[in-house]
């Protein structure tokens, strides 16, 4: 029986290893690629470099992409945080005619091929006179990552007692003195996920943008450009600081995540 | 005594005008009369409690009473304004909810001071007045920083009974607040919140579908029953005089004996067809129910001692109720009477032992069976 067990263990613990290995080692591999100073990529690494991410830094088109796909973001995470929050209510709390339908609805766009949604996108873009910028591809991004983050708040909606709005109302507060007093801070960790989410598939995003920002490229555009032509270890550098800012953008979350946690606890503590 | 209909009994006459009045208030969701046209008056500082079964409309009448539903007719006035359009934000009356709908991310001392920052009350009085209402419900000091989510059942009940009190209201409501609570918590909460309503002198309206839980605290009490108020009366007067089965039977568990008009003032088991005398005389009727209180029915120690009622049967289950026993008499092949003794009473026989129970007429309640052209006349 112990052997058993410890052979399964063995199994269990050695599946479990390579799933993070084959995620995570062509990441590691992207990074050391980016430090080699060949412009070829050659393993093990013959000559180790940092000139490539200077020559990114130099970069003022390498920069342009950045400021574009942050701004591309930024926008998404805002806006998308703002309508799902107002859309997670409707989904989740408020019972009204079509209610199923819109939860269904609001569902779709996730399940489609996303390269045929920013087709559609652009069909439509076209049709309506709408030249690809990068405010189409911030609509575009809305389109699918919009009912994601409403998913993500919607959660934390169904985890607390409409009866706390009720009994809110009842004490004397009003409409908006009940959404800043107790919706707003019941719902602050779901709206933070929310916002988070939609950040960063915003940032990560290609099939989307591909189709919608025209002449305003954002690095994900970028990178699959160059694959196909004119590679440079550049590539693979902004690669490493697209991850790295991706991984920034989740620590801080987490951060922010433990700091709620601490002072809730301490709360609780007393 | 007989009653036909539900017609209510008020209590004795009150002087001054209701705090709180309903004229022919109803409710509908499509054509489903949830509240159907009610009036009640309710008495400044008067402990009102409006009891009955899931389903009976008492929710659906607290909510409009609180302002959070509208009734489809009819008026609900408070010192004689009335303020059916009025929103519950606006009402100088708050609810203890079901399920307390304390807020979760704040402190003790936060939950009851919202009503007053709510008001803009200044912090250091907010603070004040949030600690004395602590010191009133016997919550400690020091619990004034602590997060709602670490207190116990019963504190939780306190912080948001002295929530609702620090809001000050005209009214205070309570939505079945005990009902998640277990058996010996609630007798204290019970107790207790009968006291705070002689400190305070407030009107509370209280909601419950346990008749129990309504005569311990209630100055009053309303029976719900399909919407309509089938009694209303002091706790005695419903206990004594139920005015129909629906409310002897909500009350706890009787006996019940379908029978139906014998010769004069006599009275038949329809089941057995043994004959009982009649509590009301001989009145027109076709059907009845006998109710008799399982505390009503003794045990004869010599079958041929004298009795108003009589039947002898055989002794099918015991249970122990803590100060009380229950018996199962089984009489015949299909009935079942309950017998209540008090433990020092308890009967020195086996199960299956013949026993001979008996009740005097007069403790007896007869109701008729309303027959379908009388309801609907009643209606």
């Amino acid at each position: 029986m112990d052997d058993v067990s410890r052979t399964a263990k063995w199994i269990y613990g050695s599946a479990i290893g390579l799933l993070i290995a084959f995620m995570y080692l062509p990441m590691l591999t992207v990074a050391l690629a980016s430090f080699s100073r060949s412009r070829y990529f050659k393993f093990p690494i013959p000559d180790w470099s940092t000139e490539w991410y200077a020559k990114v830094y130099e970069s003022l088109s390498i920069r342009e992409l950045f400021s574009t796909s942050l701004v591309v973001a930024i926008t998404v995470g805002v806006v998308a945080t703002v309508i799902a929050f107002f859309g997670a209510l409707a989904f989740a709390r408020y019972d009204w005619a079509g209610r199923r339908i819109y939860q269904k609805l609001i569902l779709l766009p996730i399940l489609f091929p996303q390269a045929v949604l920013g087709l559609a996108l652009l069909l439509w873009f076209t049709a309506l006179g709408i030249t690809p910028t990068w405010q189409a591809t911030v609509f575009a991004h809305l389109v699918w990552i919009a009912p994601i983050a409403t998913l993500v708040i919607s959660i934390q909606v169904y985890a607390f007692d409409p009866a706390v709005e009720e009994a809110a109302f009842d004490l004397g507060a009003t409409r908006w003195q009940v959404m800043r007093e107790v919706t707003l801070p019941l719902l602050a960790p779901g709206i933070f996920s929310g916002f988070t989410f939609s950040f960063l598939l915003s940032w990560a995003n290609f099939p989307l943008s591909l189709f919608s920002s025209g002449a305003d490229s954002t690095i994900p555009e970028w990178i699959s450009a160059k694959i196909q032509s004119g590679y440079t270890p550049q590539v693979p550098a902004v690669g490493t600081l697209t991850m790295a800012a991706a991984a920034i953008v989740m620590a801080l979350g987490y951060a922010a995540f433990s700091l709620m946690a601490w002072r809730k606890s301490r709360l609780e503590a007393v | 005594m007989i009653v036909e209909t539900a017609a209510a009994t008020e209590s004795a006459a009150r002087t001054g005008d209701p705090i709180l009045r309903l004229k022919a208030v109803d409710k509908f969701f499509g054509d489903f009369a949830a509240v159907d046209r009610v009036s009640l008056d309710i008495h400044e500082g008067e402990f009102f409690t409006i009891v009955g079964p899931s389903g009976s409309g008492k929710t659906t009448m607290v909510r409009m009473l609180v302002g959070m539903d509208k009734p489809t007719n009819g008026d609900i006035l408070l010192r004689g304004e009335r303020i059916n359009d009025v929103p519950a934000n606006r009402r100088p009356t708050c609810m203890v909810f079901q399920s307390l709908a304390l807020f979760p991310h704040r402190t003790v001392g936060q939950n009851i001071e919202f009503p007053l920052k709510i008001r803009g009350v200044a912090p250091a009085e907010r603070k004040a007045r949030a600690l004395e209402l602590m010191a009133q419900l016997r919550l400690p000091d020091s619990y004034y920083g602590k997060g709602v989510l670490q207190c116990s059942g019963g504190e939780r009940q306190r912080v948001a009974l002295a929530r609702a009190l620090a809001f000050d209201p005209d009214i205070l409501f309570f939505d079945e607040p005990l009902s998640a609570l277990d058996y010996k918590l609630r007798k204290l909460l019970e107790k207790e919140l009968k006291d705070i309503h002689r400190e305070t002198g407030k009107t509370f309206v209280y909601i419950t579908h346990s008749l129990e839980e309504a005569m311990v605290m209630s100055d009053r009490i309303g029976v719900m029953n399909k919407g309509r108020f089938v009694q209303i009366g002091t706790p005695n007067q419903i206990y004594a005089n139920p005015v129909n089965r629906f409310v002897s039977e909500f009350m706890g568990e009787v006996n019940v004996v379908d029978v139906e008009r014998g010769a004069a003032g006599s009275l038949v088991d329809r089941l057995t067809g043994a004959a009982y005398q009649s509590p009301a005389g001989d009145s027109e009727f076709r059907e009845a129910a006998l109710v008799v209180r399982p505390e009503d029915i003794r045990f004869l120690d010599h079958p041929d001692d004298a009795a108003d009622n009589k039947l002898t049967g055989t002794i099918y289950n015991d249970y122990l109720l803590g100060s009380r026993v229950q018996y199962q008499v089984r009489v015949g092949s299909s009935q079942i009477f309950l017998v209540e003794k008090l433990r020092e009473q308890q009967l020195d026989v086996a199960r299956g032992a013949t026993v001979t129970i008996a009740w005097d007429t007069r403790q007896s309640m007869l109701f008729a069976t309303p027959s379908f052209t009388q309801s609907m006349v009643a209606r």
